[in-house]
């Protein structure tokens, strides 16, 4: 087998301090995406809310006012 | 149809081990050449190499300053493109072990 090579302590250097800003960055990124994803989530079960409730009473009049016709 | 299930069971249960021992005869002597190279190339600085790569980084930044940079073969800058561009993966790695999940952030 072909010995190994002697690696440069500058790349060695870099490639960890590189994994770990990485690891850093993702975990800020993550903690900084987490509150956002959760307040649009909680904003769009809302108007989910809002809408069908909407829905339902626009139903309710449409059978009335088919009632009324048919009558 | 429970004939045909009882046979595939049958199979599973004769091909299954056969197809690991071919995974572990595959895998055992390239992990042993991985682990071979990896000891020596994939390890972190040890404390007496981080004033030498400190050193070495002034020099590059100073190489850079010279306009030593023209001066590079084709062969050479590829070299040092390939090596700038692995370790920046590193940093995805870092990132993904940062984040917790392989693909995006799992919010």
């Amino acid at each position: 087998m072909v010995p190994p090579v002697q690696v440069s302590p500058l790349i060695k250097f870099t490639r960890y301090s590189a994994l770990l800003i990485g690891m850093l960055y993702g975990k800020k990124r993550y903690d900084y995406l987490k509150p956002v994803a959760e307040e649009e989530r909680r904003i769009e079960g809302e108007e989910k809310k809002k809408r069908e409730e909407l829905e339902r009473i626009a139903k309710e009049l449409a059978e009335a006012s088919e009632e009324s016709i048919l009558k | 149809m429970a004939q045909a299930a009882q046979r595939l069971i049958q199979r599973v249960a004769t091909k299954g081990p056969q197809l690991a021992s071919a995974a572990v005869t595959y895998s055992r002597p390239r992990l042993a050449t991985f682990w071979h190279y990896a000891r020596v190339e994939l390890v972190p600085p040890t404390p007496a190499e981080i004033p030498k790569a400190i050193d070495s980084m002034k020099a590059m930044v100073k190489s850079f300053q010279s306009g030593h940079l023209a001066q590079l073969t084709v062969k050479e800058a590829l070299r040092n493109g390939l090596v700038a561009t692995e370790v920046l993966m590193w940093f995805y790695i870092g990132e993904i072990i940062g984040r917790g999940s392989l693909i995006g952030y799992n919010v």
